[in-house]
């Protein structure tokens, strides 16, 4: 339903799609049940021709009732919400199907920059190829990615994937996608990091496996792989040889 | 005969006022705008425009106008801070990209070019003296006074903090700047610095330039 307004592209979108489904559904009903029995009391109750309105305190149990019948139905509500939203975040963060490919996410106030794994499927090796503000992947693959920050807390959202996993300065954290359909998506930051925080986009580009060749191929090209040298860096607080991957020297031979 | 009434030049006044408002900046207006766009460079660059060496910031107060635009043009196309190791220019080009428009990419420009030219503080210690010889090799585009020179999109290089400099020549010199044919100063540049053997060939060179005048 969800799709109508945001294209889904993972393997996941629809599940999640389906949890915010519940938990709309569910709340709506109860916000419609509760509001309209709110209104027809006030006007049941209302001040009429020879008689005030009336202040019914609740105290007796006929009337208590009316409280804690509903409550047992929303607790019932609430646990079918949990259960839907564990069985959804196991799926989603708690397990990692097996990997095919690999890719490193950098975040760094205000920009992405992705390391592939290339064709060997193994970072920090020769053939990795390192791209700023455009993931390529292929269609149909499962990606395992380590999503690490140069600077501050950032957050990788991919709205279309339905993902979105917070970046910690210092720590390196997994996740999983797998897309399912070929096409050009937003990558944002969802957490506020700094005064380029609203402009801190990119672009993931999911490609069929002719398409995602025939990039591998051509980021293999000599102005790539001499962009991609390391750097002597003048700043100690930015220096990128204190980041994963920075070991490796020359991009495919 | 009855007095021509208020109400009857009071609404065309009114209308000519609102439509005039909404007219083309004049040269004031650009100041102004250029001021109230500058404020988003301010938490790196300083109020003054003076840099902030910790963030890697150069001082940008009293540059080119016509070298601060062709600069965040380079940034807007992403000629320029799209190398994966360039991080000081990956904060720059999405900044640069939320410029709405070239009369605006003007303005701020304009701006930060009439703001007076920060101080300098000697960071560096390189030798004057044996750098003065490296700085030959700069003369032909940067000037005898490194003032420089827009036929050659040379920026000046006087008065430039040295930190920025000698930053920005390693950059050259690695070619995280100067690698992408989009650009083709820096491109110019990263075989120009092919010329400095190592960090102490540019701390002279640099050390050179901090003692010419601006």
């Amino acid at each position: 339903m969800l799709e109508r307004f945001l294209t889904g592209a993972s393997t996941y979108s629809q599940s999640i799609d389906h949890l915010i489904f519940l938990i709309a559904a569910l709340v709506g009903f109860w916000l419609v049940v509760a509001e309209g029995f709110l209104f027809w009391l006030i006007f049941r109750f209302r001040h009429r021709e020879g008689q005030p309105s009336q202040y019914i305190t609740g105290e007796e149990k006929h009337l208590k009732r009316w409280i804690t019948i509903p409550h047992m139905l929303v607790i019932a509500c609430d646990v079918l919400i949990i259960v839907g939203a564990v069985k959804v975040w196991m799926n989603v963060k708690q397990t990692m199907p097996p990997a095919e490919q690999t890719v490193r996410v950098y975040a760094q106030q205000w920009a992405w920059s992705f390391q592939d794994a290339g064709p060997d499927g193994m970072l920090d090796t020769g053939d990795d190829i390192r791209t700023v503000g455009e993931l390529h992947v292929k269609v149909n693959t499962t990606y395992h990615f380590e999503l690490v920050s140069r600077d501050v807390v950032h957050s990788f959202c991919v709205p279309s994937f339905r993902l979105k996993q917070d970046a910690v300065p210092g720590r390196t954290i997994a996740g999983w996608f797998r897309a399912t359909r070929p096409g050009t998506y937003d990558i944002q930051c969802t957490q506020m990091c700094g005064i380029g925080h609203s402009v801190m986009a990119g672009r993931v580009i999911v490609e069929t496996p002719e398409q995602h060749a025939r990039w591998v191929q051509a980021a293999g090209s000599p102005y790539t792989a001499q962009a991609a040298n390391p750097a002597s860096h003048t700043h100690a607080s930015l220096d990128l040889s204190t980041a994963p991957g920075a070991e490796f020297a020359e991009v495919r031979p | 005969m009855t007095r021509p009434r208020a109400s009857s030049w009071i609404l065309p006044t009114l209308v000519l006022g609102l439509a005039l408002s909404g007219c083309q900046l004049g040269t004031a207006s650009v100041a102004i705008r250029g001021k109230e766009l500058f404020q988003t460079c301010v938490p790196c660059h300083g109020p003054a425009g003076a840099g902030r060496h910790e963030v890697g910031a150069p001082g940008i107060a009293g540059m080119s106008d016509w070298y601060i635009q062709q600069e965040l043009r380079k940034f807007v196309s992403g000629a320029r801070g799209t190398n994966f190791d360039d991080l000081e220019g990956m904060h720059m080009q999405p900044m640069a990209l939320s410029l709405a428009s070239d009369d605006d990419l003007k303005a701020v420009s304009q701006y930060v070019s009439s703001l007076p030219q920060p101080r300098r503080i000697a960071t560096i210690h390189g030798d004057a003296q044996a750098g003065q010889a490296l700085y030959a090799t700069c003369i032909a585009c940067h000037g005898v006074n490194g003032q420089g020179n827009e036929a050659m999109k040379a920026p000046r290089l006087a008065g430039v903090k040295d930190w920025y400099l000698v930053g920005t020549l390693k950059k050259f010199k690695s070619g995280v700047r100067g690698s992408n044919p989009a650009d083709p100063e820096d491109v110019m540049m990263h075989s120009m610095t092919a010329t400095l053997a190592d960090d102490k060939a540019i701390q002279d060179v640099v050390a050179y330039i901090e003692t010419l005048k601006p």
